[in-house]
C-alpha cells in the first residue's frame, strides 16, 4: 500500500514537471512570427546584423534585476515588470520593433548570460569597470549612481561619511563598500549582512546607525520607508552601463544610439523623475560621462 | 603551502580578535546552558505535575525552533517590541537558551539511569527526599552524564558560527574569514584559518571533559 501511494506521487510529480516543461517551450514558439514587415514602420537594418536577427524574430530576451528597486522589480502580485531599468530597456526593444522579453539577470550569472547568448542585452544596475570591460562590450553609461549614506530622518548626528567614526554601518558582505567603508570611515563599527534586506531591518530597528551603498539601492529603501534619508557626499561614483555581447561593435552602436536619443529627447528626465526624483527629491540630469571616463574610474 | 602562513601572517590580528569573539560567545552561552539546563532538568523530574508539563514546554520550544530563527526572533523580533536588545546579549542568549533545552534532556535522562532502587534504599535508611537525591542518586547521575554533555558543548561551539552569519552579524571567527575572503579572494587559506580556530575550542573541551570523566570515574 505504501508503496503503491508513493508511485503514484512520482507520477503526479513527473506529470507535473512535464506540464511545465512544455508551457516553457511554448511561449518561446508562438511569438516568433515573421509579421514585423507589415505591422512595423520600423527602421531597416543590415542583413547579418543582430539588430535585423532580433527584428525579424519579433523579441528581444532582456536579462534585468528582479529585486532592486526602483531600477528593476518584479511585481509579485501582477508578474509585471517594472522600473528605471525597464523604461530603457523597452526603449531599445521599440527602436528594434521587437516585443521585449525579460529573465532575471543576477549580478553573479549576467556576463555568463550575455557570453553565452541567454540574453540579448543586460540592463541591471550594471556599474562599468575595466575588469567586466575585458569580459563584454558596453554602452555608454545610462545612469550614474553614488556610493552614499542612509541613517533614520530623525537623526541629526550623520550628516556625512566624517560623522561616522564610532557608529554602526549596515553593508553587504562582498559588497565594493567594505573596502570603501574601511577607507573613508576607518572607525566605523561595519556590520556586514548578506542581503541588503537585513541591512533595511536593522536600520529600522535601531541596531545599525547607518546603511551605506548605491544611492539606488538606498533609494529603494526610502520607497519602502519614508522615515529613512540620504546624506553627506557621494563616497563612490558607480557609471551603469547597458551589457552587449563582446565585439559586436553595430550593436553596440545601434544601443549608444538609443541611448543618446533616450538622453536627449526627455524620457530619461521622465523615467527619472518616476522612479528616482519624487522619492528623493533630488534632481540628477542625464550622464554626460563618456564610456572610456567610467573605465578609466576603475582602472 | 606558504600562502596560508602569509595569509595567517598578514591578518593574523582579525582572525585572533574572531577567535576571542567566538570563546566569549560560547563561554558565556555555555554557563547559561548549564544554570538554565539544570533548572529545567530539575522540574522535569519534579514530583508536581505543572512543573514537570513546564519543563517539557521549555524543552520543546527551545529544540524545536531553529537556532536562526530563535536568533531572528530575539534581536530583530524584540528590538521591533521596543526591547533595547543589544547583538551580545541576543547572541548569548540565543545560543545558550537553545543549548540548555540539550542540555536538561541530557540530565534528566541521567537522573533516570539511576536505578528506582538506590532511591527507596536511601528513604528507607532514614534521608528525606532532597538530601537523597543530593547526596545518593545526583552524584551517580553526574559521572553518567559527563560524555554527552561534552557532545552538547562541542555541537554548541560550531553552532556559534550561526551566531555570527545572522542578523546578529557578530564578527566571530567564521565572519573574519570571510572578510578577508572577500578582500583577498585568498578562499581555501581564509577558511583553513577559521577551521583552525574551531579546531582549537573543540579539542580543548573534548581533553576537558575527558579529564572530568576520569575525575568521577568508577573504580573498578
Amino acid at each position: 500500500m505504501q508503496q503503491k501511494r508513493w508511485r503514484w506521487l512520482t507520477a503526479l510529480a513527473l506529470a507535473l514537471g512535464v506540464l511545465a516543461l512544455g508551457a516553457c517551450g511554448d511561449e518561446d514558439e508562438s511569438s516568433s512570427g515573421g509579421d514585423t514587415a507589415t505591422t512595423e514602420p520600423a527602421k531597416s537594418f543590415a542583413a547579418g546584423s543582430t539588430m535585423k536577427a532580433l527584428q525579424d524574430k519579433g523579441e528581444i530576451t532582456i536579462g534585468v534585476k528582479f529585486d532592486a528597486p526602483p531600477f528593476g522589480r518584479k511585481d509579485p502580485q501582477s508578474g509585471d515588470v517594472e522600473g528605471f531599468d525597464i523604461d530603457l530597456a523597452k526603449a531599445i526593444a521599440d527602436e528594434l520593433g521587437a516585443t521585449p522579453k525579460y529573465i532575471e539577470a543576477l549580478s553573479d550569472n549576467r556576463i555568463a548570460f550575455l557570453k553565452d547568448g541567454t540574453a540579448d542585452l543586460i540592463l541591471s544596475t550594471m556599474t562599468i569597470n575595466a575588469e567586466r570591460d575585458e569580459e563584454i562590450d558596453f554602452s555608454e553609461p545610462y545612469f550614474i549612481a553614488k556610493g552614499r549614506i542612509l541613517v533614520k530622518k530623525d537623526d541629526t548626528s550623520i550628516n556625512g561619511v566624517k560623522d561616522l567614526a564610532g557608529k554602526k554601518v549596515c553593508t553587504a558582505l562582498g559588497s565594493t563598500y567594505e573596502e570603501t567603508l574601511k577607507k573613508q570611515a576607518p572607525k566605523a563599527k561595519r556590520t556586514l549582512v548578506d542581503s541588503y534586506s537585513e541591512c533595511l531591518e536593522l536600520i529600522q530597528n535601531g541596531g545599525v546607525d547607518a546603511v551605506s551603498t548605491d544611492d539606488v539601492i538606498l533609494t529603494g529603501m526610502i520607497i519602502q520607508d519614508d522615515t529613512l534619508k540620504l546624506v553627506g557626499e557621494d563616497l563612490t561614483t558607480e557609471p551603469y552601463g547597458v551589457g552587449i555581447k563582446q565585439g559586436d561593435t553595430a550593436f553596440k552602436e545601434f544601443v549608444d544610439g538609443v541611448v543618446a536619443a533616450y538622453k536627449q529627447d526627455g524620457s530619461w528626465a521622465t523615467s527619472y523623475q518616476k522612479w528616482v526624483g519624487q522619492y528623493t527629491g533630488e534632481k540628477q540630469d542625464p550622464p554626460t560621462m563618456t564610456l572610456q571616463e567610467a573605465i578609466d574610474l576603475t582602472k | 603551502m606558504s600562502s596560508f602562513v602569509d595569509l595567517l601572517i598578514d591578518n593574523a590580528g582579525e582572525l585572533g580578535r574572531g577567535l576571542w569573539v567566538t570563546l566569549r560567545l560560547v563561554g558565556a552561552s555555555l554557563a547559561i546552558a548549564l544554570i538554565v539546563g539544570t533548572l529545567v532538568a530539575a522540574l522535569r523530574i519534579s514530583s508536581k505535575p505543572w512543573l514537570r508539563r513546564l519543563g517539557g514546554i521549555y524543552v520543546e520550544a527551545f529544540r524545536n525552533v531553529p537556532l536562526l530563527v530563535l536568533l531572528a526572533m530575539s534581536y530583530a523580533g524584540l528590538r521591533r517590541a521596543g526591547v533595547p536588545i543589544d547583538v551580545w546579549t541576543a547572541g548569548i542568549a540565543s545560543l545558550g537558551l537553545y543549548t540548555a533545552a540539550y542540555v536538561a534532556e541530557v540530565l534528566r535522562s541521567g537522573v533516570f539511569a539511576v536505578s528506582a532502587g538506590q532511591m527507596q534504599a536511601a528513604l528507607s535508611l532514614g534521608f528525606d527526599e532532597r538530601s537523597a537525591l543530593r547526596q545518593i542518586v545526583l552524584p551517580q547521575a553526574f559521572r553518567t552524564v559527563i560524555a554527552p554533555l561534552g557532545s552538547i558543548t562541542i555541537a554548541m561551539i560550531k553552532n556559534s558560527a550561526i551566531v555570527g552569519a545572522s542578523i546578529v552579524a557578530l564578527n566571530d571567527i567564521l565572519k573574519q574569514a570571510r572578510i578577508i575572503n572577500s578582500e583577498t579572494l585568498e578562499t581555501d587559506e581564509a577558511f583553513f584559518w577559521a577551521a583552525v580556530g574551531y579546531l582549537l575550542l573543540t579539542v580543548t573541551a573534548t581533553i576537558a571533559f575527558r579529564l572530568l570523566e576520569r575525575r568521577f570515574a568508577i573504580r573498578r
